[in-house]
């Protein structure tokens, strides 16, 4: 079977020559849920960006990342684009339409889907994050969640096989974590999330990656990795809360 | 924070709220075009007009206040070419024509651009054929303009929180530093929406 995700040796330095990435390798199975966990400034973001082609600026040379078997060359860029979704840590930067129904839309627009084809798209992504009748709504003027959640409902609009999601829980209540965390439970597509919350990975991810200083540092089962004190100290994170009870007593 | 100072009352409920947003835009381009063309000697035509317009702000259900308030904060603009023209030795009359010719136009788009939300006035432009472009760059313009006054008024407020001195000097040099960080954080932020807009596969 062919891999969702397959990253092979993906080494990348922002233009003002700031090492983001340095050899990371891994490969993600269909279905499977990823957490992507690691300090600020480690280069979880950056990974994601890769994931779907907004980075590197140019696609020249052989290409790292493979999405269901398609290289991420210049020519694969709107398939990888469509089956791909990414989600962005700062809901105002992704919701850049005058209101929600068009904010929506867009990702099915672009891919070229017929109108009412994108209508029923759009009202199917609204009622799967629980925010039917907001079409008319000016982003502007939602809370921190629901804004959130029509981001996540603009991603799902273009029917993605992988969703890369940066920091979902960042702007949410403790209701809203927990709502997320039902609502990505029942997505059936392949996900990769880079968070803090390490208690959303005990949760939804059977497997974790730790990205320190651009490196995959350990990738291994969620339970085994998040349980070890050191490991997490070591890497600017903790043993969350969650996983102090489970220790045989 | 909810800025909405630009269309506040766009989102009411009335019977001129109701009318489809191409139907507003077409009669106040047509509205707007008449009281620039017409003689100044069809009294009857601008007193015609003007009560037009009054009930049209009375039915929409928009604060009288509001709208006055509107109209004095635009009118200088125009007011100082018309006054201008007081210089002239028939200047009156002109003065005269450019006044109501002025009030009335912008009392039409003070009530086109409030009771019509700026999404509808966009899709209107497109179905007219406007440039694809333009459209999007004014709809991010609309987008984007609260969260930069957002960001500032924050900006603005941490600064005011730690701020002890009151010297003039020092004010305008952090005035200096909050405007360029302001460049700096949307030009940044630009660049994140771009991506973000790739993402979803804008070419």
């Amino acid at each position: 079977m062919k891999p969702a995700l397959d990253v092979r040796d993906l080494s990348y330095h922002y233009p003002d020559g700031k090492q983001a990435l340095r050899a990371v390798s891994f490969a993600v199975e269909e279905g499977e849920c990823v957490g992507l966990i690691g300090p600020n400034g480690s280069g979880k973001s950056t990974l994601l960006l890769h994931l779907n082609g907004v980075l590197p600026e140019r696609h020249e040379g052989l290409p790292t990342v493979t999405v269901l078997g398609l290289p991420a060359t210049a020519e694969n860029l709107p398939a990888i684009r469509r089956s791909v979704g990414l989600l962005f840590q700062d809901p105002d930067d992704q919701l850049f339409c005058p209101t929600v129904y068009e904010d929506v839309a867009f990702g099915p627009q672009q891919f070229g889907m017929r109108d009412a084809e994108v209508r029923a798209a759009v009202q199917e992504a609204l009622a799967k994050v629980g925010l039917e009748g907001f079409g008319r709504r000016s982003p502007h003027h939602l809370s921190g969640g629901e804004k959130q959640r029509v981001c996540l409902a603009g991603v799902l609009a273009c029917r993605p096989d992988v969703l890369a999601l940066d920091e979902p829980t960042s702007d949410l209540d403790p209701r809203g974590k927990r709502e997320l965390a039902v609502l990505l439970q029942s997505l059936k597509a392949t996900k990769i999330i880079a968070t803090h919350d390490l208690e959303l990975v005990v949760k939804l991810c059977g497997r974790t990656l730790v990205l320190d200083g651009g490196e995959i540092v350990a990738d291994g089962p969620t339970l085994e990795l998040l349980s070890d004190e050191s490991l997490m100290v070591k890497h600017g994170l903790e043993k969350p809360h969650i996983l102090q009870h489970r220790h045989p007593h | 924070m909810r800025h909405d100072f630009l269309d506040r009352y766009s989102r009411l409920d009335s019977p001129v709220h109701r009318i489809p947003a191409f139907v507003k835009f077409g009669a106040a381009l047509v509205f707007v075009i008449g009281l620039v063309v017409a003689p100044l000697s069809e009294r009857w035509f601008f007193a015609v007009a003007a009560l037009f317009l009054v009930l049209v702000s009375v039915v929409s259900r928009i604060p009288l206040s509001f709208i006055a308030k509107r109209l004095l904060l635009l009118e200088p603009f125009v007011l100082g070419v018309g006054i201008l023209m007081l210089l002239r030795p028939d200047g009156l009359t002109v003065f005269l024509s450019i006044f109501v010719r002025s009030t009335l136009c912008l009392l039409t788009m003070i009530l086109l651009s409030n009771t019509t939300p700026f999404s509808g006035l966009l899709q209107v432009f497109r179905r007219m054929g406007a440039p694809a472009l333009l459209v999007t760059v004014l709809a991010l313009m609309y987008r984007y303009l609260f969260v930069l006054i957002d960001e500032a008024e924050r900006m603005q407020r941490a600064r005011v929180s730690r701020t002890f001195t009151r010297g003039r000097t020092h004010l305008w040099k952090l005035l200096a530093t909050v405007v360029s960080q302001l460049f700096i954080r949307s030009t940044e932020r630009a660049e994140r929406i771009y991506s973000a807009m790739c993402a979803r596969g804008w070419r």
